[in-house]
């Protein structure tokens, strides 16, 4: 039976946000579908990534309001972490959300292969290991979604207890007292204020010029003011050169910066796609000098049969929204019907930090960088009586405009936010900039009060030419 | 099984192309159910289905140009239709795809044209009153972007948009420029006294076999007789030459909707009676509705009929049907104020009239040829005893 091929329509490899995206697409299309997974679906965004980290950041945020509850007259007592009910009770999220999406895929009639997948030529794909080893599919068209795992830092061996990535951080059932994060992207920056709000003592050594790189500068510099005003260190630039280990944690030394001694270091300097092994001979498919697949806009990669979608794929943000975006898109195609391909200069991007950071479109240094003269308004939350309300002032909206011939502004080309809520609040401003609203189209439209969202409004209004609020 | 195949489509046409299939693989079909369209360049017909049963194969695909003669599909008529085809029951040709759902058909490699993702370049497009379709977008996929439609709306609304013409428009156009560059046109119209049709009327308007008497079948009928005394208008112009044709075979002009114009024709028509000619008429305008004209229905005119195209039309001026040299037009029969000088003073009274014209070959007749056969036209139709004809 071993060399007998199952053939179906599509073959997913790979069941994170991307592959079961594009299996539960594809289905319920019609197509026969077979989707390959080596460890649960669901992928690093339900096990070992977004989910489990947005759980803890959540605990932090419960610990945070009972610390000020006094403020509102309440007596809370003083206030203890157990981590490991946190820990349970994302667990149990966890498998809820697995049972939820496993469910779906057999509502649908994908077939699971248990499993490492490899593409070999003519999109037969090979179970190598798991239950189904030695199963053999072959896809009509195979969609590749294999996913990323965490970089590691040359010198820092991961050993699950004094050096971590994400994948052992968010396993963890008690918190270190003392904890240093390199990196200070969107991951290190999430992980970094979870740890201090829980009350660890955090450094994040970044070794570019300012934390959250990929941000508007103002917006990163609002997390970076309310991070260092709840004591987290940051060192930026930072030239890290090794780290001495001991019993109970380790001294991380840095070149022209003081030695950090930490119970704990958690690396989290990016994601590299998860291709080793994953092509055979004559896949046709491409793989660039950094590991990641080519694919064009309709995720095609060189092989016109074979697609990819989500962390795997070459200069595309490793987000599981866009995953589900770049599925949807691939199957599109597949079927042949009217797509357009992913706007990856206008995706909305969101870090559960505390503060939130959320975003949508050119940062002003990228909007200035393709020529375009801009106007900018921004609006600090501070004066948002929702703000004051639930107590979280720390924040901006900021917005770019391209600047028309008389001065005024005219199309919206970027929204960036920090602050509370910011996450849940983007919609409205990735609204903006994909239909390409122009600042007075958007500030006409009314936002409700009292509500976080105003300061999104008032902003337009000021960017429109004249604000209530705001100059 | 029955071979279905395709039928001669008339005299020197030997091919047609098959543009339509109304049925697919597997369809029960009943006999003289239409099967496909096939296009020659007289006509776009829809073919019947000579039996019942079910079509198993196709071996013409759309666009194909198929002899007559040739098979264009095979129909089982013991079979029965299928819902989910099953390549074991006798369907040699069932789509590879048969067994799943749809699978992958030709990418494009930029994305389809006119592309609008955002609800405010649709509303900038609308206002500028450009067609998405004319602008090319820069976005992703080709996705108009709002720069690529303001920029589109400064150069203007859309002033041209290329609509493919149909089959039939392109005949007629073929025909029409053809005629009109190579024949010297000539045109004459008078006015006549139309009261017969008080007598068509009177007598319920329609054939003692119930065929409608139509202004143009009344005309017709005048103009075939009067073509008697008028042999040269009754010819083809060929070669330099004018060539007396025998037979009266009488083409009246039809419209098509978005089809462009046909003229089938009566053949045979000298000697037909009124009842006859309404007839003939009314089982062309049946095969035109169905889309049953065969190019046996269209060929053969040696002069032609054109009636009034509106109820309030005074004349038309048609071009010639080459290589015909006269065409007959007709206006829509009016009430007018009319002198009737009968009596002692000339008194004005309700009349009818109706404007009659011929379009003639300059090279063959002149005005006052033309206006002679048209003053005899008028004779006749006066003459006529609709009581005795109808």
């Amino acid at each position: 039976m071993a060399n007998e091929i199952q053939k179906f329509d599509v073959v997913v490899i790979g069941g994170g946000p991307g592959g079961y995206a594009a299996a539960l697409y594809a289905a319920a299309a019609g197509l026969n579908v077979a989707l390959v997974e080596r460890d649960k679906v669901g992928g690093t965004c339900l096990h070992r990534g977004c989910v489990p980290a947005k759980e803890f950041l959540e605990t932090a945020h419960v610990r945070r309001t009972l610390e000020h509850a006094g403020a509102f007259g309440i007596t809370a007592g003083p206030v203890s972490v157990d981590f490991a009910v946190s820990q349970a009770r994302k667990t149990d999220i966890v498998d809820k959300l697995h049972k939820g999406v496993s469910g779906l895929l057999k509502g649908r009639k994908v077939t699971i292969f248990e499993g490492t997948g490899r593409l070999d030529a003519n999109q037969t794909v090979t179970i190598l290991d798991g239950a189904d080893a030695g199963v053999v599919a072959q896809g009509t068209n195979v969609i590749i979604a294999a996913g990323s795992v965490p970089r590691t830092l040359p010198g820092f061996d991961v050993d699950g207890t004094i050096v971590l990535t994400s994948d052992e951080f968010l396993g963890l059932s008690h918190l270190p007292t003392t904890a240093a994060v390199i990196g200070g992207g969107a991951i290190g920056c999430e992980f970094a204020s979870m740890l201090s709000d829980m009350g660890t003592k955090v450094t994040i050594l970044e070794g570019l010029p300012s934390i959250l790189a990929g941000c508007d500068t103002e917006v990163a510099t609002v997390v970076q003011r309310a991070f260092k005003k709840r004591g987290i260190d940051i060192v930026t630039d930072a030239k890290i050169t090794g780290h001495k280990p001991s019993k109970t944690g380790t001294t991380i030394t840095l070149d022209g910066a003081d030695d950090v001694t930490v119970d704990m270091v958690v690396v989290s300097v990016g994601r590299r796609p998860r291709t080793e092994g994953l092509l055979g001979e004559g896949t046709g498919v491409e793989i660039n000098e950094r590991g990641f697949v080519v694919a064009d806009g309709y995720m095609r990669t060189a092989n016109p049969n074979v697609f990819a979608v989500g962390d795997v794929v070459a200069g595309t943000p490793q987000l599981a929204h866009v995953g589900f975006a770049e599925a949807v898109v691939a199957v599109k195609t597949i079927l042949g019907e009217d797509v357009v391909p992913v706007d990856y200069d206008r995706v909305p991007w969101a870090i559960y930090s505390n503060p939130e950071v959320a975003f949508c479109g050119l940062t002003e240094a990228a909007a200035k960088e393709r020529g375009y003269d801009v106007v900018v308004k921004k609006d600090p939350f501070g004066g948002n009586s929702r703000a004051q309300i639930i107590g979280e002032t720390d924040g901006v909206v900021k917005i770019i405009a391209e600047k028309r011939a008389d001065g005024t502004a005219g199309q919206i080309l970027g929204v960036h936010m920090a602050g509370p809520w910011v996450t849940e609040q983007l919609g409205a401003g990735y609204y903006a900039v994909n239909w390409e609203a122009t600042a007075e189209e958007a500030a006409a439209l009314i936002q409700p009060h009292p509500s976080l969202s105003e300061t999104f409004g008032e902003t337009l209004l000021a960017l429109a030419g004249r604000g209530i609020h705001v100059g | 099984m029955a071979e279905v195949t395709l039928p001669s489509l008339g005299e020197s046409v030997t091919e047609g192309i098959i543009t339509q299939w109304f049925k697919k693989v597997g369809d029960a079909v009943a006999r003289d159910e239409a099967l496909f369209e096939v296009s020659t360049d007289k006509v776009d017909s829809e073919m019947p289905a000579p039996a019942s049963g079910v079509l198993v194969k196709i071996l013409a695909a759309e666009g194909d140009t198929v002899q007559t003669g040739a098979v264009v599909c095979i129909i089982d008529e013991s079979g029965t239709p299928s819902t989910a085809p099953d390549a074991s029951t006798a369907t040699p040709a069932a789509t590879p795809a048969a067994t799943t759902a749809p699978v992958a058909k030709a990418l494009t490699a930029t994305g389809a044209a006119g592309v609008v993702v955002s609800p405010v370049v649709r509303r900038i497009l609308a206002d500028g009153g450009v067609e998405a379709s004319t602008v090319s977008g820069t976005g992703p996929g080709g996705a108009i972007t709002r720069r690529d439609a303001e920029r589109a709306v400064a150069m203007g609304p859309t002033e041209s948009i290329v609509r493919p013409l149909s089959n039939g428009q392109r005949r007629m156009g073929a025909h029409m420029s053809v005629a009109a560059q190579s024949i010297p046109h000539g045109y004459v119209a008078i006015e006549i006294d139309a009261s017969i049709f008080d007598a068509v009327a009177a007598a319920g308007g329609e054939t003692s076999d119930g065929y409608a008497i139509t202004p143009e079948v009344l005309v017709t009928l005048a103009g075939v007789r009067a073509l008697s005394e008028f042999e040269h208008l009754n010819a083809y112009f060929l070669d330099d030459e004018l060539v007396l044709q025998r037979t009266v075979n009488v083409g009246v002009a039809r419209h098509v909707a978005d089809d462009g114009m046909l003229i089938p024709v009566v053949h045979a028509a000298a000697g037909l009676t009124l009842r006859s000619l309404a007839r003939r008429v009314v089982e062309l305008d049946e095969r035109l509705d169905t889309r049953q004209l065969t190019t046996d229905d269209l060929m053969g005119g040696t002069f032609s009929v054109a009636g009034a195209p509106s109820d309030t039309t005074l004349l038309s001026v048609p071009i010639l049907i080459q290589p015909q040299v006269a065409v007959l037009s007709i206006g829509a029969v009016r009430q007018v104020p009319v002198v009737d000088a009968s009596g002692e003073t000339p008194v004005v009274r309700v009349g009818r009239r109706v404007v009659i014209g011929l379009s003639f070959d300059h090279r063959v007749c002149d005005a006052v040829g033309a206006a002679q056969y048209l003053e005899r036209v008028g004779e006749l139709l006066s003459g006529l005893d609709i009581a005795s004809e109808r």
